[in-house]
């Protein structure tokens, strides 16, 4: 009985508190609705009255667009491509970029024999890495992964560097005196403490290297995301250009909000929150 | 500092000299030291390249670049395309520099801005640069405006997450103490505000360098007749693989001399007051 002792205050300011989150979220509600809204006026107002239609087409233009490319299945057929394309790329910089990571955070000539490596890497220009997946690859599905390897796994590589120098000192020792197999201090300590990093480069380098594997395949593709927006270019369509372009918007944020926070709520569940983010930067 | 410590144990007896003489390095230390480790490092990356290269006939080796590129500066197409792409960008980045800080503080400090503009920043973030590329030349055809625009457009949203980053992550409890010592206003600000902020935008403002610079590069390679994106694009047209190399080559140089010789230099004076934060760059 004694866990519900609340004194009247308390309810009354309870009531209080809730009632003003409620308003805070409102106006918050409100606010971002406006701020969408009076992007699609100023641009509608400037393809009524400024511009010439095919200069800058109508948002309802551009929606009856969207609208008959999802119909014909285009867009999914692309954006699978692409996807893939961008999901292997991914699995190799993981491949790459683990081992070199858990290199790096353990042995000091590691570091810096991988540091220029992972520098340079970090700081090409996505044109080059475009270039290069065309010189290397031509026109081929493997030139776009190949890149996006080779772009996402610095971001992986220093994360999982920085995961391993952030591991418990104390749970290492303490896993040695109670004589833990290496394999299982690997698997209940190093691991824990290594993913929360993997998963702030993740965040980071998805949107990266998605952009990375649209712009490729503009240069060498013959579907995807990338190869539509640069036919659209050729044809001088901006009506298709803007469609792809939301297309683009609606779909990295779909894989932000359904695939990666709720993949990350679940890898942070053991951790306090506050402090995982304190970490990131 | 070496030669004062001479200095001083020659004045002693030999004994004591030899007691405060460094422990001799065996002859192999060398070898794992960090500055061997970079260089091999940067040897096998040569050697690797060049044997991609031979292997692959498609695939351009070092060494045929760099005659190329030799040839390019013999006829005198380097310096003025690299000229006009490195003022283009440095207007855009101004602009950015601007646009950037004044939002971010805007966005921290009145919560309708926060929320009026949340949504915006996200979508600027996700569409990638070469999107904007297309539309820009579409709209503007060879121009400078082009460039310029796109360099903005692409890099301030970047810029503007990391001031905005700051300006909340002013350490509150520094603040009240202040208050409770009633430090004026103004000296709360010169010695906690800005020292705070500076840190976060530098870090964005060199990632936004990054981004303006690959932006300007993509608009120049879409639809230009000047500048080093254009140049590229130029022997593209002539299906030079080794020119297409030269000048990725030139596109990458140029934005890791700037990173590496300014921008790590700024990031690091602002964060200087920061104890013992790790570097992983």
């Amino acid at each position: 009985m004694a866990t519900v002792e609340k004194t009247l205050e308390d309810i009354e300011q309870d009531a209080i508190d809730a009632l003003q989150k409620r308003t805070r979220t409102r106006s918050r509600i409100v606010y971002s609705v406006l701020g969408a809204l009076s992007f699609i006026a100023v641009w509608a107002f400037f393809s009524a009255f400024v511009f010439e239609p095919f200069i800058l087409p109508s948002p309802g233009r551009v929606l009856i667009e969207m609208w008959e490319l999802t119909i014909s299945g285009a867009v999914f057929v692309n954006f699978a491509s692409s996807f893939l394309k961008t999901m292997a790329g991914w699995a190799m910089a993981f491949a790459i970029g683990i081992p070199i990571g858990l290199l790096m955070g353990r042995y000091r000539y590691a570091r810096a024999f991988f540091h220029d490596f992972v520098y340079i890497f970090a700081n090409v220009p996505l044109l080059v890495y475009a270039v290069i997946a065309l010189i290397v690859f031509g026109i081929s599905p493997w030139g776009p992964a190949f890149v996006v390897a080779l772009e996402a796994y610095t971001g992986i590589a220093l994360n999982t560097a920085a995961g391993v120098e952030s591991v418990d000192r104390g749970l290492l020792s303490m896993s040695r005196s109670f004589r833990r197999s290496s394999r299982q201090t690997l698997r209940s300590v190093v691991v824990p403490s290594v993913v929360p990093f993997l998963f702030a480069s993740g965040r980071v380098s998805f949107a990266n290297s998605w952009k990375l594997a649209a712009l490729a395949e503009t240069f060498g593709g013959y579907l995807g995301v990338g190869y539509q927006l640069e036919k659209s270019f050729q044809v001088y369509s901006v009506v298709s250009l803007l469609a792809w372009m939301f297309f683009f918007v609606i779909f990295v944020i779909l894989v932000e909000r359904f695939l990666i926070t709720p993949a990350e709520r679940r890898v942070f569940a053991w951790r306090d929150p506050a402090s995982v983010r304190q970490e990131q930067t | 500092m070496s030669g004062s410590v001479a200095d001083v144990r020659s004045g002693l007896p030999a004994e004591v000299a030899d007691l405060l003489a460094p422990p001799a390095r065996p002859w192999w230390k060398w070898a794992v030291s960090d500055r061997a480790a970079r260089y091999t490092a940067r040897i096998m990356f040569l050697l690797i390249w060049q044997w991609a290269g031979t292997v692959f006939d498609d695939i351009p080796t070092p060494l045929s670049t760099v005659e190329f590129l030799i040839e390019e500066f013999r006829a005198g197409e380097v310096w003025p395309n690299v000229a006009i792409s490195v003022i283009r960008a440095t207007i855009g980045l101004a602009f950015v520099l601007v646009f950037g800080v004044a939002i971010g503080i805007a966005m921290a400090r009145w919560w309708r801005v926060r929320y009026f503009l949340t949504d915006l920043i996200l979508v600027g973030i996700t569409l990638p640069a070469f999107i904007w590329a297309l539309l820009v030349v579409m709209w503007w055809g060879f121009s400078n405006i082009g460039p310029i625009a796109v360099c903005i457009v692409s890099a301030t949203p970047q810029l503007v997450v990391n001031t905005f980053q700051g300006a909340t992550a002013t350490p509150g409890k520094l603040l009240s103490m202040s208050d409770a010592y009633r430090v004026k206003n103004r000296r709360q600000f010169r010695w906690l505000v800005i020292p705070s902020m500076a840190e976060y935008i530098a870090a964005g403002y060199r990632s936004a360098i990054l981004a303006g610079w690959g932006a300007v590069l993509l608009v120049e390679w879409f639809g230009n007749d000047k500048g080093v994106g254009f140049r590229a694009h130029y022997w593209y047209d002539a299906r030079s693989f080794d020119g297409m190399m030269a000048w990725g080559l030139v596109m990458m140089l140029i934005i890791l001399a700037f990173d590496r010789l300014v921008m790590d230099r700024v990031v690091t004076h602002f964060r200087r007051w920061r104890i013992g934060g790790q570097q992983w760059s």
